[in-house]
């Protein structure tokens, strides 16, 4: 909105000229991260109290006794205020005719409301082993990612035409594939797979929202060099004109994030619930499909990936079919809590991963 | 009243006499009633009586049913003339290759019986359930929606847990009369409580009478037990009362087994005659044999077997409304082995309340694997002194028998008349039998036992349901059948079951579930399976048999090999089960189980290190467990090493710890450095706190 009025203000008249400074990509950038992360920061602790008051507190463990050890009763659903804060710098510091901002912000708000309605139906069951079911929550997903793939291979998508169908892989500078046939069928699994991705990672405190951040900042800085024209040439990336827009939506993100983490941190005052973890989930998905790095996000999101490998494997070809485990326990964060390792100090280990992780992501723009 | 196809010569207005028999009555008789209800005979019967019931002479019946079923045989002897459709049983609700042959024959004869019903017009359609009835009863509920038939439409279900297809065509019906009280509830608009309709025939008749015009003397004095699973046989009581010959031998010259063994139904069915006299060869030598024929008699079929009834002192039979009513009406005391698996378990639920009554005693089959087949199997050993106790015990038979003979609402056939005719439904003569209460299912059942304790139910749920002790030789017997299921999942569910329910007598099941090393198929083999026996039911075969909380040397040999088990919890179980059992073993076989259990302390899985290293601490000794704990010290594993230090605790405090300055020497030389600790929210503990007191005090006054 303030990139609109700016630049009818600064076209009018001489005085207003110092609003060329809106221009800049990472001045919004900046002011979206500080606007995002101050409104959590104001947001977070009236909420957290609205919460207790309503009783929409986490009803994950149902083992009847109270204990001086568990966490039941933190108040989840924190990810709505981070959502908002998301929502709020983007109108504020966004172009709002910019379609790739469109496209991530529909993700966002639409897993939003899946893991909301979620989060509400385990409140009203007060339980946390009824929630809305799989099946159902994967319909909803799906129907997304199939409005989602029409929307990219439609005339109002964002991407250039010739980019529709085209697959890009790390440390190969050309697409492997440009099909559209091929390419909207990965896309679609894609977005289903991610957007439940980091919904298993997040288990422990802080878990799912650092390398959150670090993935959507990463995807942030691949943004900003395809939608820079001499940055792309450099690097061989593809010319995509405007995506830089979605660094002002990452770095809007990334504020939220850690805005997010000071409540967040162990021991939680707030969860952020199916309505964060969603959210998140389908943010990431978007954005990398948005930069095309589908490919790149196995290694970026490795840790996701685990984890809801291991979640599945454990689950689907251990418990269901095999009849017995394959893991102590899954996902990946309660393996390593089985085999003796302190809630903190998962975290902070799979921090540690994450981070290699989104290094590695960063090296592979220039090993092509 | 036009007489249709061979006219209804068999069917006659009765005689009147006895209680259960139809007094002659004024009523306006239906001229053209079309029956339906088979494919067993405990179908068949109750429609023929409602038929009688409903006719006069010039009344025209027809039946419809399925060719080569039980009302081929039985209508036309009894002068119906009768019609078939096609039908063919429920296939189940999981999706099944006998789909499409159901929906087709269902289809098809649903189009043979619209024709049937169009040009017999009916003025009233009885069906009493069973697959043979589905096309009538859909094609009647057809034609009464399109207004094309002004016939009534009445239902009986005789069974106190209803079928399926009663239960659907039962709200379309004008009236649905049931033989149990319960079951009114599955039909609230239109149920009608009128009991189950007797074949008039049967009669208690004079002991002597009968005596003499049976083709095998029976001299008095013997006690009579006859056993017969209906027309067609049950292998099940077959083969248990041949078994269960043996120990009866004892008893030679004071019994008479009677045994009905069926009639072989069709070419390619098994026969059940040749079936009990193989059975008889082979576990008996001749020798046996030749005693045995002094005091049984077998037969495939008793033509009038009123004559075997008025002798009896006992009677063992399958657990159909029919048989049942039968029995009870003659006030013969039983003992019931119900078919189980039938749809709703509706041969359960009639014998649980024949027994509820006081009139019977109920022996479960169970399903065992023999010879990699899947047959329902009783022990005939545990017949016989059921058998026994039941002779032996004075006044029991008698009071039974009187028992029975109160279970039986004699006018079911007046309360039905009465009822469709519009009079005023006469005062029952009895109170409705109870029918024993619901079965809960074996999900429902493991729930319950899983949360017998309050402390175990979620909050705020409430406690289930706890399964009746009167039902629990059922519910053992289901455990045993669900422990042979093909699924693994269903024999998990099997072996989790006889652990809850202690069902001691089941430990042989467990033992050879966890001795069966079928391997599983290679696509599984490939992915971390090993046997078909999964690693869940291993694992949970080991905790039933610590909850059996029985040793013998088989149970010790068992154990040793499960601490090799492929599977890591199957092992961690195993060390778990050992503490359990501590008590029971023998000297052997705990030198041979904690030498194991050392061996396990280095598994390459840390929970089963762990487990093992409790489980020293609980069985071991000083010169074993003591210096093998102790080397735990350099576990790379913190969990392990506070394993060690748990079991070294538990040899202390069982006087096992050696020279404690030795001892208290090594153990301050452990690493206690760990990558784990338990947090402790202060406002949680005191919040806690606040709540017990409040509690302690609440309950205090």
């Amino acid at each position: 909105m303030i990139y609109l009025i700016g630049q009818l203000l600064e076209g009018g008249y001489r005085a207003w000229s110092f609003l060329r400074l809106l221009d800049y990509l990472s001045v919004r950038a900046i002011g979206a991260a500080m606007t995002a992360l101050i409104l959590v920061l104001i947001v977070m602790p009236r909420f957290i109290w609205f919460l207790h008051r309503r009783g929409l507190v986490d009803h994950t463990r149902e083992t009847g006794v109270p204990s001086a050890f568990d966490k039941a009763g933190t108040p989840a659903m924190g990810g709505v205020v981070m959502v908002g804060a998301v929502l709020a710098a983007c109108l504020v510091w966004c172009d709002p005719t910019n379609r790739f901002v469109w496209a991530v912000v529909a993700a966002m708000i639409w897993f939003a409301l899946i893991g909301l309605s979620d989060d509400v139906a385990k409140w009203r069951e007060q339980s946390g082993n009824r929630g809305m079911s799989e099946a159902r929550k994967l319909v909803l997903q799906g129907l997304f990612a199939a409005l989602f793939v029409a929307f990219l291979a439609s005339p109002y998508s964002p991407l250039p035409a010739r980019e529709a169908g085209t697959l890009y892989v790390p440390f190969v500078k050309h697409a492997i594939v440009s099909s559209v046939w091929v390419y909207l069928p990965v896309v679609f699994l894609f977005v289903v797979l991610v957007g439940n991705a980091v919904n298993i990672t997040d288990g422990l405190d802080g878990l799912a929202i650092v390398p959150s951040a670090f993935a959507v900042a990463t995807l942030g800085f691949f943004a900003w060099i395809m939608g820079n024209a001499i940055w792309s040439r450099y690097l061989f990336f593809p010319l995509f004109p405007h995506v830089g827009e979605l660094v002002v939506f990452c770095a809007a993100f990334v504020g939220a994030a850690i805005g997010f983490l000071w409540f967040n941190a162990y021991p939680a005052q707030v969860f952020m619930g199916d309505a964060g973890s969603l959210a998140i989930g389908g943010c990431l998905a978007a954005l990398s499909v948005l930069v095309k790095q589908e490919a790149l996000f196995l290694i970026l999101g490795g840790l996701f990936i685990a984890e809801a490998a291991t979640s599945q494997v454990q689950d689907k070809i251990g418990i269901k079919w095999l009849g017995r485990r394959l893991f102590y326990r899954a996902p990946l964060h309660h393996q390593l809590q089985h085999t003796g390792l302190a809630e903190t100090k998962v975290v902070i280990r799979l921090w540690i991963v994450a981070l290699i992780l989104a290094l590695v992501s960063i090296a592979t723009v220039k090993l092509r | 009243m036009r007489p249709v196809g061979r006219a209804a010569r068999g069917l006659r207005a009765p005689a009147g006499g006895e209680g259960d028999t139809l007094e002659p009555h004024a009523m306006t008789a239906f001229s053209r009633i079309l029956l339906t209800g088979g494919g067993t005979a405990g179908h068949v019967n109750p429609a023929l009586a409602i038929g009688r019931a409903l006719g006069d002479e010039r009344t025209a019946y027809l039946y419809v049913g399925v060719r080569g079923r039980a009302e081929a045989d039985v209508v036309p002897r009894e002068g119906v003339p009768i019609r078939f459709v096609r039908a063919s049983p429920y296939p189940g609700a999981r999706p099944s290759l006998a789909w499409p042959g159901f929906l087709f024959d269902l289809l098809v004869g649903t189009a043979q019986a619209l024709a049937i019903v169009r040009s017999f017009r009916p003025d009233v359609i009885i069906g009493t359930g069973g697959f043979a009835s589905a096309p009538t009863m859909v094609a009647a509920a057809i034609l009464r929606r399109l207004g094309l038939t002004e016939a009534r439409l009445y239902v009986h279900e005789q069974n106190a847990a209803p079928g399926r297809l009663n239960l659907l065509v039962g709200r379309l019906a004008d009236r649905v009369f049931v033989a149990f009280d319960d079951t009114l509830a599955a039909f609230p608009s239109n149920g009608v409580l009128a009991g189950y309709p007797l074949r008039r025939r049967i009669r208690r008749l004079d002991p002597e009478a009968a005596r003499a015009a049976l083709d095998f003397a029976v001299e008095p004095g013997r006690r009579v037990v006859f056993a017969f699973g209906g027309s067609q046989g049950a292998r099940t009581i077959n083969r248990a009362v041949v078994d269960a010959l043996g120990s009866l031998l004892p008893h030679k010259d004071r019994l008479l087994v009677v045994h009905g063994t069926g009639l072989r139904r069709g070419a390619g069915a098994l026969d059940p005659d040749a079936d009990a006299r193989a059975r008889l060869a082979e576990r008996y030598t001749e020798e046996e044999r030749r005693a045995i024929a002094g005091f049984y008699v077998a037969r495939p079929y008793f033509h009038q077997i009123e004559h075997v009834y008025a002798l009896a002192d006992l009677v063992v039979v399958r657990g159909g409304a029919g048989t049942l009513n039968e029995v009870a009406a003659l006030g013969l005391p039983a003992i019931v082995v119900p078919k189980t698996n039938l749809p709703g378990e509706h041969q359960v639920m009639n014998a649980r309340a024949l027994a509820a009554s006081g009139g019977a005693v109920v022996l479960y089959e169970e399903r065992r694997l023999e010879g990699g087949e899947a047959v329902e199997a009783l022990d005939g050993a545990v017949l016989a002194s059921q058998i026994l106790s039941l002779l032996d015990t004075p006044g029991r038979l008698e009071q039974m028998g009187a028992s029975t003979r109160a279970f039986v609402r004699r006018d079911a056939l007046d309360a039905i008349r009465r009822s469709i005719c519009g009079e005023a439904a006469a005062p029952p003569d009895a109170a409705a039998p109870p029918a024993g209460g619901r079965l809960l299912s074996s999900e429902a059942l493991l729930y319950a036992l899983e949360h017998r304790r309050a402390s175990t139910v979620p909050a705020g749920a409430r406690r289930p349901e706890q399964p009746a002790p009167a039902d629990r030789a059922y519910y053992v017997a289901r455990a045993a059948s669900l422990a042979a299921s093909p699924a693994w999942e269903t024999r998990n569910l099997g072996v989790k079951l006889i652990g809850l329910l202690e069902a001691r007598d089941k430990l042989p099941v467990l033992l050879a579930i966890l001795g069966d090393r079928t391997p599983a198929p290679w696509y599984k083999r490939a992915l971390g399976g090993d046997y078909a026996q999964v690693g869940f039911i291993r694992r949970n075969a080991l905790t039933a048999i610590a909850r059996l909380g029985v040793v013998t040397p088989d149970v010790e040999t068992r154990l040793s090999a499960s601490l090799d088990d492929p599977y890591y919890e199957a092992r961690a179980e195993a060390a778990r089960t050992i503490t359990a059992l501590d008590r029971g073993l023998s000297e052997a076989g705990r030198a041979r189980l904690i030498a194991g259990l050392i061996g396990r302390l280095g598994d390459r899985w840390l929970e089963v290190a762990a487990a093992a290293a409790e489980a020293l601490g609980r069985v071991g000794g000083e010169a074993d467990a003591l210096p093998a704990l102790l080397a735990l010290a350099d576990h790379r594993f913190w969990a392990v090493r506070a394993a060690g230090l748990r079991g070294l605790h538990a040899l202390v405090e069982r006087g096992r710890g050696g020279d404690l300055d030795a001892l208290e020497r090594r153990v301050r030389a452990f690493p206690l450095t760990a990558t784990d600790f338990r947090p402790e929210f202060s406002i949680r503990t005191a919040y806690a706190r606040l709540i017990r007191a409040i509690g302690a005090k609440r309950s205090a006054t």
